[in-house]
């Protein structure tokens, strides 16, 4: 039975319902597009760049206009893009034909460019099984921007899974094997026992006689999926431990506890810096005592007498229409960021291969924290840190919120990298 | 951070400029005759009066005769006018002739320190040390400025070689045990404060402060370190401290409980009530007071346990913490336990008892003290459902007067809205139930509802069950307010974990009153309600629709933090 009065306030909603949809068909109808702006003006950034994956994941096309307002998007003004915005709180402009035609004309003008978005990359994050997902800055920001990813380990990588993706993600997994040097101050906790058991597991099931051996088998994976045209996008201790696993092809560089036998006494004439991606004449921190791998990170955190302290880094302005990805690569609303710490927090200059570019640097320092490059068909990016929202980050903190830095300057670095696979190659004009 | 530590350094120095002048403007005469060589009087009243180049020529003046007092003034003045530099060269002169005073050293350091210039300020340590081996202050010093300039390894560096000089920790524990912190080791931190607070308990504090981001899954380590036989009062203290700060009061006092009742154990209890009192702990602080009380019986000690009894909402525990003063007489006790004792009677619903209290007290009591007793039994006749007697007990008093407030609610529970919203309107008071009530005053043109009446009248009696079934009757009958009925009622549902009564009520909200400012509150609070018991799918859904239905609303902040929640976008927190 239904009252009156119901039946009052149903006809109630529908009018409400019913206005809603008009003034929404009513903009639908003058605006063709809507601008993301990525300035100061947007109210979350991080949800942007997932609003624009899933965009284009939806069969959508869109635009990435390089240094305009913080690297703007354009997206299409659909009904169900206005409305996972309106949910998510991401800042949106619904603007008209003209206004893109005004804009395409500023873009002309300056040092800006439109880089079109044609599909959404498949990701897969190299993490444990059952790793919780707070402790990968890059899995917090996928999860909070709402951005699908698949997460492989060592089977999936030695099976061959990796070319099923378009970019793969590292973070502070140790390829030398050595369960990043925490053997001698955490080998009794239950979480640092646990990761071992499992790593000697994997070794085991694939056919390996330790984790330094079965790491290094699936550091040459990696290596071989970049060259043929995958893109890596890696962060903290991967970056570091990763190249030096590529490089010690023919050399034992893990210590005794982690595999039986001592590091080679001459590991720094052994390692073939050739075959890595991005370093060259690393010298091998040999002490298993000290909490350090190689002189590729400049901060060397974990080593007290060594530990250097935090400063501030910037953001190298390119030429965005000569240099289109390391434009996309920076794009942000902020050009000087502050640094933080990491098992690998920066990289040392002096052992960064020539042709590389350096991303970010700290104005002064003998260290730089953001780099990439290219490799056979492929192409790496390297990010020092670990958290940009905890500088600090100790063991046992509690996880970043990410609700509470939807600006978060640092984050987009990594999310800029997400969506730098989507672009549509251009041919380069240099 | 700088600029604000830096303004707070300033404050307090100029308190302790204030505090010094006032002594010695006040001491007797003798007194002041001995002080004057120590504190350059006019130098600090220059000071004071912002003459900084005059302040400054005279604490050079008396460099000699009063050297602290003149040199600390100097570098106050030489911070005023922004050149903190210009301090350097009299500092240097001044260690020629004394290279032991430790505060010109540590004047130098801080200087170097701001200036960052780093490597002179580590020369100047070493001269420091070279000159004074065996002294724990160059270390202590210089370790305290690395950390403050968050050098944590550096300051490592120094505490370590202060140990091999000194031969062990004993002069710098304080030292060890920030240096431990800020490089996460928080247990042995909480070690080295635990040593530090048995001979300093006024850095109890510092200790707070130090540990307090300690996180959650090492807290139980830095627990037992405190915890850890023989009970110390000072590392119970500081643990208590610290318990409070990390959000469980109840923690703190279980803490301090435990300790055998010595002097110090209720010093300390006594200590800990205060602090709860301030964090809003009522029941915690009565609870400490009240142990304090078995052990040193004290009848302000007793009025401040009752009062946080009554605030926290336990008036039968007030009641009983005033038994043993219930049969003085003296003017002290009735200007201080009547008025407790009389407000937890009325509270308690116990009317006819609290009349009889002010009647055999009317004697002692001057009119303006007597007719603010009468109102608070008028409120125990509320309390009883008896709104005749509080009528009767409030007596003629004129509208306007400062009674309105009290007859107003009567008005109000009376289902009189017309005089209800007349005379509550004019009150400046603003509590929970006077909030709800003035909304609805404002919101519905009724002039007359017994069922709002009663349903006030049921919150007013602590009647949870009954004002939720009154407010969801009444409204129906107030239509243009129904939603803020519902809504309230639903609120009380809700906060007795009955869930599916309130989802029934914000059911109702949502679907029958959907422009009303309630409705996306009720949403929200259904959504909330849904993620708690695991439906993340309903609650997603039920978070969306608020968010597209009410995109103007305040709430949609909350909203879309429920649903990266729900989501599990972000960490849920614990």
């Amino acid at each position: 039975m239904t009252s009156p009065f119901t039946r009052l306030t149903r006809g109630l909603r529908t009018a409400v319902a019913a206005a809603a949809c008009t003034g929404l068909a009513a903009s639908a109808a003058r605006a063709q597009h809507l601008l993301v702006p990525m300035d100061d003006a947007q109210q979350n950034h991080l949800k942007a760049y997932g609003l624009t994956f899933n965009a284009l994941k939806t069969g959508n096309k869109a635009e990435w206009f390089i240094n305009y307002r913080g690297g703007a998007f354009l997206l299409p003004d659909e009904a169900e893009i206005r409305r996972r915005a309106t949910l998510d709180g991401v800042t949106f402009e619904a603007i008209d034909n003209a206004r893109v035609q005004q804009i395409r004309s500023e873009l002309a003008a300056g040092n800006m460019d439109a880089v079109t978005l044609e599909k959404a990359p498949k990701i897969a994050i190299y993490t444990p099984p059952k790793a919780p997902p707070w402790d990968d800055a890059v899995t917090l920001a996928l999860r909070y921007a709402g951005i699908e990813y698949t997460t492989v380990w060592d089977d999936e990588v030695m099976n061959g899974d990796l070319s099923k993706y378009d970019w793969l993600h590292l973070f502070h997994e140790d390829f030398t094997g050595q369960l990043n040097k925490l053997y001698l101050g955490f080998r009794d906790a239950a979480w640092f026992v646990e990761q071992r058991e499992r790593n000697l597991d994997a070794a085991k099931r694939l056919g390996f006689n330790s984790i330094p051996t079965l790491k290094k088998a699936v550091a040459e994976r990696i290596r071989q999926y970049v060259e043929g045209g995958g893109f890596l996008f890696a962060m903290c201790g991967a970056t570091e431990t990763l190249e030096l696993a590529i490089a010690a092809h023919s050399a034992d560089i893990a210590a005794a506890y982690a595999d039986g036998t001592p590091i080679d006494e001459d590991v720094d004439g052994r390692m073939d810096w050739k075959r890595a991606m991005a370093f060259k004449d690393v010298h091998v921190e040999q002490s298993p005592f000290t909490n350090s791998m190689s002189d590729i990170d400049g901060h060397q955190v974990n080593v007290p007498a060594r530990r250097q302290p935090l400063g501030q880094f910037t953001l190298f302005a390119f030429s965005a229409k000569f240099d289109p990805v390391n434009t996309m690569l920076v794009q942000n609303h902020r050009t000087v960021i502050p640094d933080y710490y990491g098992v690998t927090t920066s990289f040392t200059k002096a052992t960064i291969k020539p042709g590389v570019s350096v991303l970010a640097y700290e104005e002064g320092a003998p260290w730089v924290k953001y780099i990439h490059g290219d490799y056979g068909k492929g192409s790496y990016t390297y990010l020092g840190g670990h958290d940009p929202e905890d500088p600090q980050h100790n063991i046992g903190n509690a996880p970043t919120d990410l609700a509470l830095h939807t600006t978060s300057p640092g984050y987009r670095l990594i999310l800029n990298n997400v969506l730098f696979p989507a672009a549509k190659k251009k041919p380069l004009k240099t | 951070m700088r600029r604000s530590r830096s303004d707070a350094l300033r404050r307090v120095r100029r308190a302790a400029l204030t505090f010094s002048i006032a002594v010695t403007a006040l001491a007797p005469g003798w007194a002041r005759a001995q002080a004057e060589p120590a504190l350059p009087a006019k130098a600090m009243e220059l000071e004071l009066a912002g003459k900084w180049r005059e302040a400054l020529a005279a604490y050079r003046a008396t460099l000699d005769e009063s050297l602290t007092a003149s040199v600390l003034g100097i570098e106050r003045v030489y911070d005023q006018l922004g050149k903190r530099d210009s301090i350097l060269p009299l500092i240097d002169s001044l260690i020629a002739k004394r290279p032991r005073e430790p505060m010109l050293r540590t004047i130098q350091l801080r200087t170097l320190a701001y200036l960052h210039r780093n490597e002179a300020a580590a020369a100047a340590f070493e001269r420091w040390v070279q000159i004074s081996p065996r002294e724990a202050a160059p270390y202590r010093e210089y370790a305290r400025l690395l950390l403050d300039e968050g050098r944590a390894a550096s300051a490592d560096t120094v505490l370590q070689r202060a140990q091999r000089a000194l031969g062990g920790t004993r002069d710098i524990t304080v030292e060890m045990a920030q240096l431990r912190a800020a490089t996460g080791l928080w247990e042995l931190s909480a070690k080295s404060w635990r040593e530090a607070l048995a001979t300093s308990p006024y850095l109890d504090q510092a200790a707070v402060y130090s540990l307090f981001p300690t996180p959650d899954s090492i807290r139980p380590a830095v627990r037992d370190v405190f915890r850890a036989p023989p009970p110390q009062v000072e590392a119970r203290r500081a643990l208590a401290l610290l318990e409070l700060r990390w959000s469980s009061a109840r923690a703190g006092w279980l803490v301090l409980r435990e300790l055998p009742p010595t002097d110090d154990a209720v010093k300390a209890w006594i200590d800990f009530g205060d602090e709860a009192e301030a964090s809003g702990a009522w029941l915690v602080a009565r609870d400490a007071f009240a142990a304090a009380l078995a052990r040193k019986p004290s009848r302000e000690l007793a009025v401040r346990a009752a009062n946080d009894a009554l605030t926290g909402g336990d008036p039968a525990s007030a009641v009983s913490l005033l038994e043993p003063y219930a049969a003085a007489t003296d003017s002290e006790s009735v200007r201080t336990v009547l008025p407790v004792r009389v407000r937890a009677l009325s509270a308690l619903g116990r009317a006819s008892e609290a009349e009889a209290l002010i009647a055999a007290n009317s004697g002692r009591l001057d009119s303006l003290a007597r007719v603010r007793l009468v109102r608070m039994a008028a409120w125990g006749w509320v309390r009883a459902g008896d709104l005749a007697k509080a009528r009767a007990a409030l007596g003629t008093a004129a509208e306007g007067d400062d009674e309105d407030r009290t007859l107003g609610w009567i008005a109000l529970y009376e289902g009189d809205l017309a005089s209800a919203r007349r005379i509550l309107k004019r009150t400046s008071e603003t509590n929970p139930e006077l909030l709800l009530a003035l909304a609805l005053l404002g919101r519905t043109k009724v002039d007359s509802s017994p069922l709002v009446g009663r349903a006030f009248l049921a919150l007013a009696r602590g009647d949870s069950t009954a004002a939720a079934a009154t407010l969801d009757s009444a409204a129906r009958t107030v239509g243009d307010a129904g939603a803020l009925l519902l809504a309230a009622a639903a609120r009380i549902v809700s906060a007795r974990k009955d869930d599916n009564a309130a989802i029934a009520l914000w059911q109702r909200v949502a679907a029958e009153y959907p422009t009303a400012p309630e409705a996306a509150e009720a949403e929200l609070e259904w959504a909330r309600v849904l993620r708690r018991r695991g439906d993340s799918p309903g609650a997603i859904q039920r978070l969306e629709h608020m968010i597209l239905t009410y995109p103007r609303s305040a709430l949609v902040p909350q909203a879309r933090r429920e649903l990266d929640l729900a989501r599990q976008s972000v960490p849920s927190t614990p």
